[in-house]
């Protein structure tokens, strides 16, 4: 018999509504050769975890949710100033923020938090099956649906609004930073914004469906999409065609094999992504690859 | 109106969201708990009379339990979840207390009195959750579950009554002969060396010194100091074995094995002990008794004198 699954449903929509506020900044992160700080930050969160323990007393408390929040934008701040300020290749500064900071938050647990198990996995890491019934209950006892539904809507709206009003000069400033400060763009200003918009969406979304999905989402799609197109308006449509495809692809696969849907997801993602640089390097082989934006965005 | 864009992919989630479904009729009332300790608990309580599922297979560390897509609906369509509480479950204790408003649900740990717990500070989270390593901990865990399917199923009220006194006496039967193996080792001056903090309880309950290289979290690594820490101590009390542990990689215990031949001081790697999970369903340790059994007997013949 066919009928409408609610669980299949709400995990379908809200897994699409993260890949899409991933994707949406996945685009721009890639323009900016800065894919993988979604990565960086899953690892740079955990001492804000320990601190925001500290300040609660609760491994569960918001103070851990808005520690983890801080040192994500602290994190992207950071590899931004060791790239502009010390010279230090992307990658490098990327790499040297994430292991200093993960660091630093190893030796805050075996400190202070020894006997406490106390770790990205139980504290911040969601799983997206169990989203269902991760309910939002109000301080009325009122039932209000699954929570994660409304923290992924209010994330897709703030990321929806930021880039559509700054699209302009988000657009300006992933290409030429230089140009965008003659017509008076801000660069450092956008910059700043957008790096507290990807911190922001990362926690948030690592609190819904684990650390994984959420890095995975950052790049793929819009790796993906790089492939089939160099105009930055297709780039965005196709990276969310893609986010809303593998969500579903992805949930009934994990739901066919009962095994996890984070991972599943991401799988697709990946053979999505290799499938369309097959294709694509067959027939225009000249042109494989994702870093050749100067080649045709110039128009 | 609402534009066309936002329209299309809602239709495409709902069209999306529906699927074929067998409506299967079920004979017997099912109950999912999230341990394999725990299941083979409940299924000595309740015997025939409903089945009983663990969500985390026998062998899987609850810490690193990975929920796969159709652990929800086993969660969803279970007449009766059980759960062991303590934050065992990790960050899934939250979503189980949630799942209160729509199942029925027995939380087994919640009757068992503040000071027998064991925590490491003051917060509700500190608490250790390995409290089935206290054999009369878990009988008391046991009893209460006991009590609750009761008031879930009053018209089960004999046949559980029978079946959790024949489980309780097992029970301390196994309690009694555990502590009269650990009472000998106690006396030859030995003590439990493990990979992780998840022998406390059983430390406590039969007098043995209880010591783990590794903090609870599965993140805090062994420091150089505790390894020669421990290693002075196991030479200095001439502690015969150290323990591996099923679910964790014996690489650090190795080292301390190691750290011990340097000392001129022969250890002996026993094991592994079963911590977090059942062995294999057929095999010796794949019951709850069959587990402490098994540990105890290992623990005994590695260090007695």
């Amino acid at each position: 018999m066919m009928s409408f699954d609610q669980n299949a449903f709400l995990i379908i929509f809200t897994a699409s509504m993260i890949s899409i506020s991933c994707g949406l900044l996945g685009v721009f992160m890639m323009l900016r050769k800065m894919s993988m700080t979604g990565d960086a930050i899953s690892h740079a969160v955990l001492p804000g975890i320990v601190i925001g323990f500290f300040v609660s007393g609760s491994q569960r408390g918001l103070e851990v949710i808005i520690g983890a929040g801080i040192l994500g934008i602290l994190a992207t701040l950071m590899i931004d100033w060791l790239r502009r300020k010390a010279r230090v290749q992307l990658d490098a500064s990327i790499g040297i923020t994430f292991t200093l900071l993960f660091a630093i938050g190893i030796i805050l647990i075996n400190l202070l938090a020894y006997k406490v198990d106390l770790d990205q996995e139980c504290v911040l890491y969601g799983e997206i099956a169990y989203l269902p019934i991760d309910l939002w209950i109000t301080g009325g006892g009122q039932n209000m649906g699954p929570r994660i539904m409304y923290l992924a809507l209010l994330n897709l709206i703030l990321v929806g609004g930021f880039i559509y009003l700054f699209f302009k000069e988000l657009t300006v400033t992933s290409f030429d930073e230089n140009f965008s400060m003659v017509i008076g763009i801000p660069a450092g200003v956008i910059n700043l914004g957008l790096m507290s918009m990807v911190s922001y969406t990362t926690v948030s979304s690592f609190e819904a469906v684990g650390a994984i999905l959420v890095v995975a989402l950052l790049v793929v799609p819009p790796a993906t999409a790089f492939l089939w197109t160099k105009k930055l308006n297709q780039l965005i449509k196709i990276t969310i065609g893609i986010g809303i495809g593998i969500a579903i692809l992805g949930y009934y696969l994990a739901y066919f094999f009962d095994s996890s849907i984070a991972g599943m997801v991401v799988s697709v993602a990946g053979i999505v992504f290799l499938a369309s640089a097959l294709y694509k390097s067959k027939l225009f082989s000249n042109r494989f690859g994702t870093s050749t934006k100067q080649e045709s965005f110039g128009n | 109106m609402i534009p066309v864009r936002i329209i299309l992919p809602l239709l495409l989630f709902i069209f999306a969201s529906c699927k074929f479904e067998n409506p299967e009729e079920r004979l017997k009332p099912q109950i999912v708990t999230t341990t394999s300790i725990l299941a083979d608990g409940i299924r000595n309580l309740v015997g025939d009379s409903a089945e009983v599922v663990a969500l985390m297979p026998a062998g899987v560390d609850p810490h690193l339990y990975k929920a796969s897509a159709r652990d929800l609906d086993l969660l969803q369509n279970a007449d009766l979840v059980i759960y062991h509480g303590l934050f065992l479950e990790g960050k899934m204790t939250e979503i189980f207390e949630k799942l209160e408003f729509s199942q029925v649900l027995i939380n087994v740990s919640e009757k068992i009195p503040n000071d027998r717990l064991l925590r490491s500070g003051p917060e509700a989270h500190s608490v250790d959750p390995h409290i089935w390593f206290d054999v009369n901990l878990w009988s008391m865990a046991m009893a209460h579950a006991a009590e609750e399917i009761i008031l879930w199923k009053p018209n089960w009220k004999t046949s559980i009554e029978k079946n959790a006194a024949v489980f309780q006496s097992k029970l301390s039967d196994l309690n009694q002969e555990t502590a009269k193996k650990m009472e000998e080792l106690k006396r030859s001056n030995q003590a439990l060396i493990t990979a992780h903090d998840a022998f406390a309880y059983f430390g406590r309950a039969y007098g043995i010194e209880v010591l783990g290289l590794q903090g609870l979290s599965t993140l805090s690594e062994p420091g150089l100091r505790d390894l020669t820490g421990l290693v002075q101590f196991i030479v200095s009390r001439k502690i015969k074995a150290v323990f591996a542990e099923q679910t964790i990689s014996p690489k650090a215990i190795e080292a301390v094995v190691a750290g011990c031949k340097n000392q001129n001081h022969e250890i002996k790697l026993a094991g592994p002990l079963f911590t977090d999970s059942l062995g294999d369903p057929n095999g010796s340790a794949g019951t709850y008794i069959g587990m402490v059994n098994t540990n105890v007997n290992v623990i005994f013949e590695s260090l007695k004198p």
